[in-house]
């Protein structure tokens, strides 16, 4: 018969075992084999806010849509198809999503794609627990599916509502599945990632790299691009026009911008 | 030190009557459904629950608050002696320190069957976030679990030096856990409905208070079931220390509440979360927030306020309360949706999403509380927790 003093010696040697090998684990990150030669660009995205809100309008005019979330234009089609984004009645999965907003009542509206904005100082890897949420050198901020434990802090800490956690099964949703890009299980949370996989392979092959939502755009509304390269289109307008930061007094610094304004 | 120390002989129950086995099946039963609940949760995600992608966070987060703080708080009361010195309350130093141990672990647990991916769970132990508050509460609380564990043992070895120096170190890390734990919530800067300074103190205070709502009624009943002799008086200090907490939370709400009633980025939401049916934060908030805290109070200054009935209620009431305290923290800052668009006065879609917690999340919480309870039924059993006689001993009185 074990002893009480034994007992509790026993307890308490275990949780001191457990509390040790975590506070024995700091700093063990394992992203370095994501970081190799990314430091060189800075991905972000400029999106034209005129040229999305006529092709949002006009699709809602010919398929007599009221509801601006029933609305689905070609980037977010694109972008659950490729990015194995399962469909449910349920819940709203799409990682990008439409706001209609208006200065006053009667004024005319300006839509709004909103996906995750890759804070320069994003809020989600600030609280992750596990380091699931990190940001690459090259500013994309992605999800570690093997490390995400679905605590969902990170939807809760994101100041853009870009994150959704999967509270069903998506192979069960999903009608075709693209193997290149993350197959999800039920449990975990998942976000736009400029379709890293897809801008990791066409970087690798000497492409220019570009999202799907952005190939996906008939207006050519999506302007994606490294920040750290001069020449590219992003640097060139950001020079030029004046653009909107969603929620800039957080301090978050999104690199995805708003241009509101014609050149 | 050179004077006498009242010593308290502590005793294990019998527990061989019908109706100890009786209670400990009712906490079995719940806790068994609980484990249904959670089974089928593991099969079918989180689909179960109420929650969704604009409110992710619900019933089981408020679980976790609350079980955090009825811990600190437990452990604050078992520290009355050895950190107050306030000899007077020795008798419950060793059960409710069991009890904050079993509290931290319901807590743990809670937060364990809320992930959606507890196959991952490992990763709380081997990946660190030093920037991840949470992160830093994970390693606090299992941290605290060890702290409780050797009090108890320092408190069982009657080493009264060394139990004293850990009851004050127990003390600083139960504020230091809860602290924390209110920072997970207060410091989220993107949700003007969570952001605030105030939150963290508030914790502490419900904290303490919700920890003596639960022991209260627990320590009468179990001294009357047990057929032990016991003080009341001892009883109604704890209950007006209670009251005071209770006091000091109201005003904490009132601040709160005009705050954000205050700044123009929140006052919509906070009036209508206050005023507006939509939602049932706003049944929560009134009833079983703030009107079970002024019944509490009530019956704490009512003529019946030293009645053992009267003190139950209060602590029940208390409990209940800081519950929906944690409930009203967690989840309206959520159904209520911020603003991503500033400045625009139309912002569509901008849904109140009513939450409703599952009969899953209900179950899986209860067999938490139930868990703890088990927990405490069998501990007074096993180990010598409970004093022979819950009376106050006057100094130099030795028992032999």
């Amino acid at each position: 018969m074990i002893s009480r003093r034994k007992f509790l010696v026993l307890v308490t040697a275990s949780a001191a075992t457990l509390a040790t090998g975590k506070a024995l684990s700091i700093g063990d990150n394992g992203n370095e084999h994501y970081t190799v030669d990314l430091s060189e660009y800075k991905w972000g995205m400029i999106i034209d806010v005129d040229k999305c809100t006529k092709c949002v309008l006009d699709i809602m005019k010919k398929e007599g849509i009221d509801d601006i979330e029933k609305v689905r234009p070609p980037c977010i089609v694109e972008c659950d198809k490729a990015n194995n984004v399962p469909h449910s009645d349920k819940y709203y999965y799409s990682l990008i999503r439409l706001y209609m907003v208006k200065e006053t009542e009667d004024a005319n509206p300006l839509v709004f794609p909103v996906m995750c904005q890759e804070c320069e100082h994003p809020a989600c890897v600030e609280v992750c627990l596990t380091q699931a949420s990190y940001k690459r050198e090259d500013g994309i901020i992605v999800i570690d599916l093997h490390r995400c434990i679905g605590c969902r802090y990170c939807m809760i800490a994101c100041p853009y509502n870009a994150r959704r956690f999967l509270w069903e099964d998506p192979k069960e949703l999903l009608k075709v599945v693209n193997p290149e890009a993350p197959v999800r299980k039920h449990g975990v949370v998942m976000k736009c990632e400029f379709c890293v996989w897809k801008i990791d392979r066409e970087r690798a092959e000497g492409k220019e790299p570009k999202p799907v939502c952005v190939e996906a755009c008939p207006h050519n509304a999506l302007i994606f691009g490294n920040l750290k390269d001069p020449n590219s289109e992003v640097s060139k307008i950001l020079r030029t026009s004046k653009v909107l930061t969603l929620r800039a007094y957080l301090g978050t610094n999104p690199k995805v911008k708003y241009k509101l304004w014609g050149d | 030190m050179g004077a006498e120390v009242p010593k308290i002989d502590f005793k294990k129950i019998d527990g061989s009557s019908p109706g100890y086995y009786a209670i400990c099946a009712i906490w079995l039963i719940i806790c068994l459904i609980g484990v249904y609940a959670y089974y089928l949760q593991w099969i079918y995600g989180e689909q179960l629950t109420g929650l969704n992608n604009q409110v992710p966070w619900g019933f089981g987060i408020a679980a976790v608050c609350y079980l955090i703080g009825a811990s600190a708080g437990s452990l604050i009361v078992s520290a009355l002696s050895g950190v107050f010195e306030k000899e007077e309350f020795k008798i419950f130093s060793r059960s409710a320190a069991f009890f904050a141990a079993a509290m931290i672990v319901a807590a743990m647990g809670a937060i364990f069957t809320d992930i959606g991916n507890p196959a991952n769970s490992i990763n709380f132990l081997i990946h660190f976030n030093p920037t991840s508050i949470f992160s830093w509460n994970a390693f606090l609380y299992s941290s605290y679990f060890v702290v409780c564990v050797v009090y108890l043992l320092a408190q069982f070895e009657e080493k009264k030096f060394l139990t004293r120096c850990i009851a004050v170190f127990a003390v600083g890390w139960a504020i230091l856990v809860h602290s924390g734990t209110g920072g997970i919530i207060g410091f989220i800067y993107s949700n003007d409905f969570y952001h605030s300074s105030l939150t963290v103190p508030l914790f502490i205070i419900s904290a303490i208070a919700s920890g003596l709502g639960l022991l209260i009624p627990t320590y009468i009943l179990t001294f009357k079931w047990t057929k032990r002799e016991y003080d009341l008086d001892l009883l109604w200090t704890l209950t007006k220390i209670m009251g005071a907490m209770v006091i000091l939370l109201i005003y904490c709400f009132i601040v709160e509440g005009f705050e954000k009633g205050y700044m123009p980025a929140s006052h919509e939401a906070f009036l209508r979360m206050i005023t507006s049916p939509e939602t049932p934060e706003v049944y929560v908030y009134w009833i079983g927030q703030i009107g079970l805290m002024l019944l509490a109070l009530a019956i704490m200054l009512s003529p019946f306020r030293k009645r053992e009935w009267a003190i139950i209620t209060a602590g029940l009431l208390v409990a209940v309360a800081v519950f929906c305290e944690r409930y009203t923290l967690v989840v309206p800052g959520l159904s209520y949706p911020y603003d991503i668009f500033p400045g625009y006065e139309v912002v569509k879609p901008f849904h109140i999403v009513p939450y409703y917690p599952s009969w899953t999340e209900w179950a899986i919480v209860l067999a938490l509380f139930a868990g703890a309870y088990l927990a405490y039924c069998i501990g007074i059993k096993i180990f010598a927790l409970l004093p022979e006689k819950a009376v106050k001993i006057e100094k130099g009185e030795v028992k032999k």
